[in-house]
């Protein structure tokens, strides 16, 4: 049963390992990438008044970014 | 994460500090002067602006106008600038139960019943909320982002908040280093943030007889985070980013403004009591976001999950999918978000008359509760025919329903034979907002 295992594992760490190696691209192709729609922090004020609302209003706030206060209102 | 966010092009040029203006205020910073500070100042640096308008049913409303300036420098440098007013004003709910009977209340300035510039009453049945709630808040915020070298950069960031009863300042540093032919950025940063909150009428000493105004002086609270992330080009399509955060805040953490209603045998409301929560809260969450785009559409899906030590535990998914007109210069964004949250353990909606509350810890506060919301909004978005210039309006729907167990426990009181449940404490149908934006 510890040997299937180990092989079952093993197959599995093998299949990811060959999936990183093609992780990535080349500077060339990064057209898409570059467009702000992309980028984790591309929606700029919109995220920011959200987040905002949010933590106004839920026990929760922060994870893309810290997720401190500055307002009074929770 | 290095990437150039848009062509050079769209980085320039400001349009207006009010967006209800859009398209006026686009064409006179077409019209602006070359030459001179402000041709300059134009042409070197990023202006964004938006205006939010927030509105709950029979609730607070806020207006939020928003504007941010940046500048990228050659080398990979960038520094910016953000400026948010908010001004809130309406109906805010105190903590307090409905009740069979009609109930009076002081707002927040009084010292006591009979010397109160302004009381509220209540109707049977009805939610208590004090009409008079009004607040403003100025922030001003201002980050650097330096390279150290090729691969490493540097950010230092700062934030200062004003109200009429709170005083925030937050300072933050982060370092982030690309490997992997710049396909992964690892970055960490830490922040420390200090409060002083000084409540209108006083600070009330926790879990004292909200018509013995016990008031004390003034209060504060420290709090701070640590952030460690992790970005992956996956393909040419797709973008991962995970993140994992720590925080602490320690101090003063209730709600000045927040009671609880004490309540007999039979469910009549006996009295009021100011909340008392732990002073101590730390909380860790990971967020794990996507972003998977083609030539005319795109789609990001975030997924957080936080926990802290007062016994919440949440989950948020957000989805966004954007489409794009031919010519790519208009867009059309639909969003879904879905949160929620268990109670803190110390949660209670009311409490026993028979119980002493000496030392326990408690809160009414609905933000604390037992509860899932739904979003779901739509932004649209156009790109001026100059391309130096952005537009666009959101809409956005949230509904909140508290837990069935907590609406239970509404019962348990006695409060169903009100004239209305209390089903959801942030505004019956929900809230609505609207947004302009302008860049």
């Amino acid at each position: 049963m510890r040997v299937r295992t180990s092989l079952i594992a093993l197959a599995v760490g093998s299949v990811l390992l060959a999936g990183c190696s093609s992780v990535g691209v080349k500077p060339w192709q990064r057209d898409i990438l570059s467009r702000s729609d992309m980028r984790p922090d591309g929606a700029g004020l919109d995220d920011a008044i959200d987040e905002h609302l949010y933590f106004s209003k839920e026990a929760s706030s922060g994870g893309r970014s810290f997720g401190g206060g500055g307002c009074g209102c929770n | 994460m290095q990437l150039k966010s848009q062509p050079a092009v769209l980085r320039r040029r400001l349009i207006a500090a009010s967006c209800a203006l859009l398209t006026t205020s686009a064409t006179r910073s077409q019209e602006a002067p070359e030459g001179g500070f402000v041709g300059r100042l134009l042409k070197e640096w990023q202006l964004e602006s938006a205006l939010a308008y927030y509105h709950e049913n029979g609730r607070v409303q806020a207006i939020e106008p928003v504007v941010s300036a940046s500048h990228d420098y050659d080398d990979g440098g960038n520094v910016s600038f953000n400026f948010t007013f908010d001004s809130l004003s309406g109906s805010s709910p105190n903590g307090a139960l409905p009740s069979r009977a009609a109930q009076t209340f002081a707002s927040p300035s009084a010292q006591s019943f009979a010397t109160a510039r302004r009381l509220y009453n209540v109707a049977p049945g009805n939610l208590p909320a004090d009409p008079h709630y009004s607040d403003a808040r100025a922030a001003f915020g201002g980050s650097w982002t330096l390279p150290l070298e090729r691969l490493t950069r540097v950010t230092l960031g700062g934030k200062l908040s004003i109200e009429d009863d709170f005083y925030s300042g937050t300072f933050n540093a982060a370092i982030a280093h690309d490997f992997n032919d710049k396909n992964t950025t690892l970055s960490f940063g830490i922040s420390d943030e200090a409060d002083v909150i000084k409540p209108i009428g006083n600070t009330p000493v926790p879990l004292s007889n909200y018509a013995a105004f016990d008031k004390e002086g003034n209060k504060s609270k420290n709090g701070v985070a640590a952030l460690l992330g992790l970005t992956q080009v996956m393909n040419r399509y797709w973008l991962a980013q995970l993140n994992v955060t720590a925080d602490r805040f320690s101090g003063y953490l209730n709600d000045p403004y927040k009671i609880v209603s004490v309540l007999d045998a039979g469910g009549n409301t006996t009295g009021y009591i100011y909340e008392n929560r732990p002073e101590v809260r730390t909380r860790r969450s990971v967020y794990l976001e996507n972003r998977v785009g083609g030539a005319r559409a795109s789609a990001g899906l975030s997924l957080r999950y936080m926990t802290d030590t007062w016994g919440i535990r949440s989950q948020t998914a957000q989805v966004n999918l954007r489409w794009w007109a031919a010519g790519r210069q208009q867009y059309i964004e639909p969003t879904v978000r879905w949160y929620h949250q268990t109670a803190a353990d110390f949660f209670q909606p009311w409490l026993p008359n028979t119980t002493a509350p000496a030392t326990q810890f408690i809160s009414a506060d609905s933000r604390l509760a037992n509860f899932h919301a739904l979003t779901y909004g739509v932004k649209y978005g156009f790109d001026l025919s100059d391309k130096l210039h952005r537009g666009g309006i959101r809409a956005h729907r949230t509904r909140r329903v508290l837990s069935a167990d907590t609406q239970h426990q509404h019962c348990d009181a006695g409060l169903a034979a009100g004239t209305r449940s209390v089903s959801e404490p942030e505004g019956r149908p929900g809230a609505v907002r609207l947004q302009l934006l302008g860049a």
